[in-house]
């Protein structure tokens, strides 16, 4: 995917949860700048209620930020960052309006802080390019704001001086923005394509030692059997009544041993890995063998939340279900807890790397269970 | 039974950053952040500068517009090469140029009151995203520190040199505290490590092993289903009596080619190039027929091969020896059913491979087994058909044949003949 249509969001889910708590510092840090310029320039003020009206508007851009950037809203649409945008830049508008024709300095002005903070804070969900034309678009209504000021300020440069001057917060601020959405997209991408092509280097030695560790599995030891059985009647004159009633049930088994090999998926093989390794009952329910649809990303965070479940006591035993039938699969992951719970946090966690890989989750957290529901629409 | 292409073949993608990478990655792309908004603050100084001294008139905004755009500079510089030495540069001159400037700015004519100004502000928030050597956040809030500091100092010497009145700069400050706040922030969040703790890395590591080994155990299992299952129920149709003997052939061949071997890894191949197990036979059959009619095929070495009970791996396209004429076609056919035919009679092995190419104006044809092998000089004169059946037809159609044999290992023979021909 080109990384111009990215967001950290995307291509490091982990990453994005942990930068939430920063787009609440961020709408707290504007809300309180929009307050304390409006008390600084209060005596310009001349519609108190106007001003009033603008650091509304800010804070309910803060609102809309942190809501839209929390872990259980993911992903985080463009149209959020709209929003958030028009919301300042209405603050933005507010403020010009409550100081008209007295506005001496454009300095104390909070309007471009206050966009310039919320699109920085929103950095991690949006791509570079949405980033920038958010910050470019503010600057223009900034810019037309300060034609309508430049009469009354207290210094009068050249107009355009007073426009560049003006829009410097936020397309510094945006620039900031977009230059940390570039960066740490391109760094996970490259690590990313190291790590893949490292994993496809070591597929085939994975292969070739999967290929032998193989004959130690089930089938092998069906192989066993199966095979010693051929070569003893190769060998032998005859074939007794017990030679053949071998024969039948290893004929038998054999076909089970292929159908349930062509019925399970790699969620079975993941439970019985779990289960050996962790000793937690595992029960997966897939009756049509859904799990095989998943993609591989939506397997990885899958994968990720039922190891981490079985391991360090989160859990004492695990069923999965899915639910094949319909457009879109639900898989319901259903914990017993165990000695240390998990967290309705950590689990959320989980629940955002899910969003990110193109699936809904829900997380529900009680003293008796712990269940994650996730749906996905398979390609 | 034929297994599709396994899930493995999707693309794969891992998730995110590892935790060990993540430090320095953020810290990387922080920095970056910090010097596209330098930038921007730099470029809007020097336009500001020439829009002073074109529209306005006033040659000191040269000075200014040279001094920002040298700080521009400088910080891609620091950008590209992350050095204490040029981090060290970029902080004197930028201080240079803020004392500079508010020498300038705070000339009475501009009427500015403090040093609290938006002019003065541009280097400043420049000089305090430096960015600077190293990663981690320690290290950054020390550099953005010093160019706070110095930047403050500066406006402070030149207020007092212009007799100008000095004020803490608040834009200056607002990046200073931004900038504190963010590195803060990362550097605490990233001790509760939940990258590792989440462990999507090696849930990928692990998803993709797991999708192959139940590749690998359906192939494995298809293996044994194939090649014994036939056996089995004949056994149990059978009931009690003597062994038919067509019976004891087939489990032997199918033994012969089972056991001791990496079977699986055979099979995932096996079925991509012909039938497997018992129906390898109409496999084949089943290729040499969809051939195009008038295109020639290995049709008796196929025959020859089944004829010996020798299963025949082929890959390659049998379309190129459309590229020979029908004579020349058919003395290698021949040529390669005697080669088949020797390693059925003296490899002792039930399998061999087939190679088709075609290259540089020849096609090649190379047979090769996992048999006994034999050492070329102590074959005697009369035994292999070598020479006759098959160096002889070869080299009338102006081919080559060349023979690497190792005792235990097996043996290669690649057969080469010009395109065109009878």
């Amino acid at each position: 995917m080109s990384r111009m249509r990215l967001t950290q969001q995307e291509a490091d889910p982990i990453g994005a949860i942990t930068a939430a708590p920063l787009v609440v510092i961020g709408a707290v840090l504007a809300f309180g700048a929009s307050v304390v310029l409006t008390y600084a320039h209060w005596s310009e003020v001349g519609s108190p209620l106007v001003a009033l009206l603008g650091i509304v508007l800010v804070a309910l851009a803060g609102l809309a930020a942190a809501i839209s950037a929390a872990p259980s809203r993911a992903p985080f649409s463009a149209e959020r960052l709209w929003l958030v945008v028009a919301l300042a830049v209405g603050a933005a508008i507010a403020e010009y309006v409550s100081t008209i024709g007295a506005d001496r300095y454009l300095y104390d002005d909070f309007g471009p802080i206050v966009i310039g903070m919320l699109i920085l804070s929103l950095a991690p969900y949006c791509t570079w390019m949405s980033l920038i034309l958010a910050g470019v678009l503010s600057a223009a209504v900034l810019s037309i704001l300060v034609v309508g000021t430049a009469t009354t300020t207290a210094i009068a440069p050249p107009l355009p001086a007073l426009i560049a001057v003006n829009a410097a917060a936020v397309l510094a601020m945006s620039a900031a923005a977009a230059g940390y959405s570039f960066a740490i997209v391109d760094e996970t991408l490259a690590w990313q394509r190291e790590a893949n092509r490292a994993a496809l280097h070591r597929d085939a030695d994975l292969r070739a030692g999967i290929a032998r560790s193989v004959q130690q599995s089930r089938v092998s030891v069906l192989g066993r059997e199966v095979l010693p059985f051929l070569a003893g009647v190769m060998t032998s004159d005859r074939i007794s009544v017990a030679d053949a009633d071998r024969a039948r049930e290893l004929a038998e088994a054999l076909r089970r041993a292929l159908k349930a090999g062509i019925e399970s998926t790699w969620l079975d093989d993941l439970a019985a890995t779990v289960r050996m390794s962790r000793g937690i009952p595992v029960v997966i329910d897939d009756p049509v063998g859904a799990a095989a649809d998943l993609a591989a990303d939506q397997r990885s965070a899958l994968t990720a939340l039922l190891s981490w479940l079985s391991e360090g006591s989160h859990s004492s035993a695990i069923r999965v279900s899915i639910d094949g039938g319909g457009r879109r699969r639900r898989i319901d992951i259903l914990a017993e807890p165990g000695a240390s719970p998990p967290s309705r946090r950590e689990l959320d966690r989980f629940a955002a790397v899910a969003r990110a890989v193109s699936m809904r989750a829900e997380v529900a957290v009680t003293r008796d269970n712990v269940s994650v529901e996730l749906s996905h629409v398979p390609d | 039974m034929q297994i599709a292409d396994g899930p493995e073949r999707r693309t794969t993608m891992t998730l995110g950053l590892p935790g060990h990478l993540a430090r320095d990655s953020l810290s990387r792309a922080l920095a970056h952040a910090g010097h596209c908004a330098a930038w921007v603050c730099l470029g809007i100084g020097a336009v500001v500068g020439v829009i002073g001294a074109t529209i306005g008139g006033d040659p000191a905004g040269w000075v200014g517009a040279a001094l920002t755009t040298l700080m521009a500079v400088l910080l891609v510089l620091v950008a590209r090469y992350p050095t204490v030495t040029l981090t060290l540069v970029y902080l004197v001159v930028g201080t240079g140029t803020v004392l500079a400037l508010a020498v300038l700015v705070m000339d009475p004519a501009y009427r500015f009151e403090t040093t609290n100004n938006v002019i003065l502000a541009l280097p400043r928030i420049a000089l305090i995203l430096v960015g600077g050597a190293g990663t981690g956040s320690v290290l950054a809030i020390t550099w953005a520190t010093l160019g706070y500091g110095l930047g403050e100092a500066a406006s402070f010497l030149g207020a007092a040199l212009a007799g100008g009145d000095w004020a803490p700069n608040f834009a200056a400050a607002t990046a200073f505290g931004i900038v504190v706040v963010v590195r803060a922030f990362d550097g605490l969040s990233r001790r509760s490590d939940s990258r590792r703790e989440t462990g999507l890395h090696r849930a990928s590591q692990q998803t993709r092993e797991l999708v192959i080994r139940h590749d690998y155990e359906l192939r494995a299992t298809a293996r044994l289903h194939d090649t014994a299952l036939s056996h089995l129920v004949a056994i149990a149709a059978a009931g009690s009596g003597p062994v038919d003997q067509r019976l004891r052939d087939g489990i032997r061949q199918d033994l012969g080619l089972i056991v001791g071997r990496d079977w699986a890894i055979d099979h995932g191949q096996a079925v991509q190039s012909s039938g497997t197990g018992r129906g390898r036979d109409r496999g084949e059959t089943a290729t040499v027929a969809s051939s195009a009619d008038d295109t020639p095929t290995l049709e008796t070495a196929f025959a020859a091969a089944a004829n010996a009970g020798l299963a025949v791996r082929m890959t390659g396209d049998l379309g190129v020896l459309g590229a020979l004429g029908p004579a020349r076609a058919a003395a290698l056919d021949a040529a390669v059913a005697q080669c088949l035919v020797n390693v059925a009679r003296h490899a002792d092995v039930a399998e061999a491979e087939l190679a088709l190419g075609l290259g540089d104006g020849e096609v090649t044809v190379a047979v090769m087994d996992s048999g006994v092998g034999f050492d070329e000089r102590e074959v005697p004169e009369d035994r292999i058909g070598l020479r006759t059946s098959i160096r002889a037809r070869i080299e009338q159609e102006g081919g080559t044949v060349r023979l690497w044999s190792t005792k235990g290992i097996g043996t290669t023979i690649v057969l080469t003949v010009p395109e065109g021909g009878e």
